[in-house]
């Protein structure tokens, strides 16, 4: 390793000028202009202080937005759980088509959004969907459902989302799952747990840090997510019913121009989002501590 | 003892097929919509496969919207934003990993701690300094947001593959005469070409899938890419949902190709560092 501080700096600093130019001044010039009253196009500002948080306390919006990105981020997380936990277990069994299945198993993920929610808005359709049909046709409902009217909205977008991106828990599962020492399987086979205990005893502690990272990662991401949200039901109509703050601070700055108010939307959901973490890390810590 | 065996064998395929239905199953619906003439899309009961398959909805995608236009934006920009984050994060893991200089690792974390914003919460000052700098409606614009957005990631997952390179392979070269860079490119470079094929599947599937940036960035119909260009064909008439889907088709095949050409590369770059999105 040559001691040759210079030639370090100046291979970093294409990243460094990129990353400080284009992320971290944007962060902090956004804390600034989250304190005035800007227009997105014009020029013109005016320091209006603490008033647009003020406001936003008082926001029935703002509000709507928050439940419905907790009702958003928490039940596509839970259900990215239920179904890629299982699924990565099934994929580190050995059986033959499993390697084909594993890729399989990666395209929601690896197909763009756009057409993920194309796709989904087609299997839903009230009139000629697919689910309708087939939920008539099963006599699980008398008469199609209006999935993208205001009454399932949520329930479409919850399902296209969990979709897409259960994929993810299901490959950073799999990845823990083979490294866990085959040992420590056997061990408990041979002192007779069932496949229950055997996950209970050795799976879930082997892969609580995973998990622990999982959960993290997706929530902060499903809580920010913007594309799949906005592509649903765009800005108009039903499009309030799924209203996630994210989609909330965009209409405030491009629909309304509001260019001060949506930069207090993006500190607001900076701070949430930090509080969260801060939060679930000690919760997590306290449990390993009773463990 | 044989029973129970045959009852893992039922689960696993049972549950193998049901997963197999969840991740292929729309794709299939997808692929299957866009052959059918517009009387079979309306059928009822729906067909799975198409009775009298046609190409009429790629025919007038191609022929009577843009699509083509949207693609050929979206190559340009995702390719243009693999080459670029390519060598601006190797040149950085480089100088990370083979250079000692006071807060180098502080430099790292800062890196680091950057990839933890969604472009949601920055976006309006970007937009900003965008039309500040004059490149608002450019493809330069969405190339350099790609390009910032992916290279936390991809100089993270770089420098853990530099770190695991020796040095002494890189000082025999140069004992052997070469100069650095064709130690570089000759020897740490080959060893890493997972890590550099895994940093370039990530930057091009978040290049190419991006919405955001480019519904923010772009306004004129030129410069659209496949996800904005396509939500505009969605949104503008009653839907055809032949002619959707065929453009669904058209726009993962290049995602899928890539990913299954190098997707054997791509599980080393999972396990390095975690995909956002």
């Amino acid at each position: 390793m040559r001691k040759n501080a210079l030639a370090g700096w100046l291979l970093l600093a294409p990243a460094l000028a990129l990353l400080g130019g284009l992320v971290l001044f944007p962060i902090i010039y956004n804390a600034w202009l989250s304190l005035h009253d800007k227009h997105a196009f014009l020029t013109v500002q005016t320091f209006v202080g603490l008033r647009h948080y003020v406001y936003f306390a008082h926001d029935e919006e703002f509000w709507n937005s928050f439940y419905y990105g907790v009702v958003y981020a928490g039940s596509t997380m839970a259900l990215q759980l239920v179904l890629g936990i299982p699924a990565a277990l099934l994929l580190n069994e050995a059986f033959r088509g499993r390697n084909l299945l594993r890729g399989v198993v990666l395209f929601p993920y690896v197909i763009p959004t756009i057409v993920a929610v194309m796709l989904w808005k087609w299997l839903l359709n009230d009139s000629y969907g697919l689910v309708n049909h087939l939920l008539v046709t099963a006599g699980v409902v008398r008469v199609p459902l209006a999935w993208l009217g205001k009454d399932y909205i949520m329930w479409s977008l919850v399902l296209t989302s969990v979709w897409q991106f259960f994929p993810f828990v299901v490959v950073t599962y799999l990845a823990r799952l083979q490294t866990i020492p085959p040992e420590l399987y056997e061990a408990a086979t041979v002192d007779g747990a069932t496949a229950w205990r055997r996950f209970m005893h050795v799976t879930l502690p082997q892969t609580r840090n995973v998990l622990f990272v999982i959960v993290l990662l997706r929530s902060i991401w499903m809580f920010t997510k913007f594309d799949t949200v906005w592509l649903m039901a765009g800005e108009g109509g039903v499009s309030r019913y799924i209203r996630t703050l994210p989609v909330y601070a965009y209409a405030r700055s491009f629909t309304y121009l509001q260019a001060g108010m949506g930069a207090a939307l993006a500190v607001i959901m900076f701070v949430l989002l930090l509080v969260a973490t801060a939060v679930y890390f000690r919760v997590f810590r306290q449990e390993e501590a009773l463990a | 003892m044989r029973r129970r065996g045959a009852g893992r064998a039922a689960a696993l395929y049972g549950g193998g097929l049901a997963l197999l239905l969840v991740g292929a199953f729309p794709l299939f619906w997808m692929v299957s919509t866009s052959l059918k003439p517009s009387g079979e899309i309306f059928a009822t009961p729906p067909r799975l496969i198409p009775a009298h398959p046609t190409l009429e909805n790629f025919r007038r995608l191609l022929a009577d919207t843009s699509f083509l236009t949207f693609f050929k934006n979206s190559v340009i920009v995702s390719f243009t934003t693999v080459a670029l984050t390519l060598v601006v994060s190797a040149l950085g893991a480089y100088g990370l990993t083979r250079f000692s200089f006071a807060g180098r690792d502080k430099v790292a974390g800062l890196i680091l701690l950057t990839y933890m914003f969604a472009p949601i919460m920055i976006i309006i000052p970007f937009y900003i300094l965008v039309r500040l700098l004059g490149i608002a409606n450019t493809r330069l614009a969405l190339v350099l947001s790609y390009t910032t957005f992916c290279l936390p990631f991809c100089l993270w997952l770089l420098r853990a593959f530099f770190q695991s390179i020796p040095l002494e392979l890189e000082e025999a070269a140069l004992v052997d005469g070469a100069d650095r860079g064709r130690a570089v490119w000759h020897v740490v470079l080959p060893l890493a070409l997972p890590g550099l094929i895994a940093a370039a599947i990530f930057t091009f599937i978040l290049a190419y899938n991006d919405f955001l940036f480019a519904l923010v960035l772009i306004s004129s119909d030129e410069l659209k890419t496949l996800p904005v260009g396509v939500n505009d064909l969605f949104n503008a008439t009653i839907v055809d949902w032949g002619m959707i889907m065929a453009a669904g088709v058209m726009i993962t095949a290049p995602a899928v190709a890539f990913f299954v050409a190098v997707q054997r590369y791509l599980i080393q770059g999972w396990g390095a560092g975690g995909v956002k999105g």
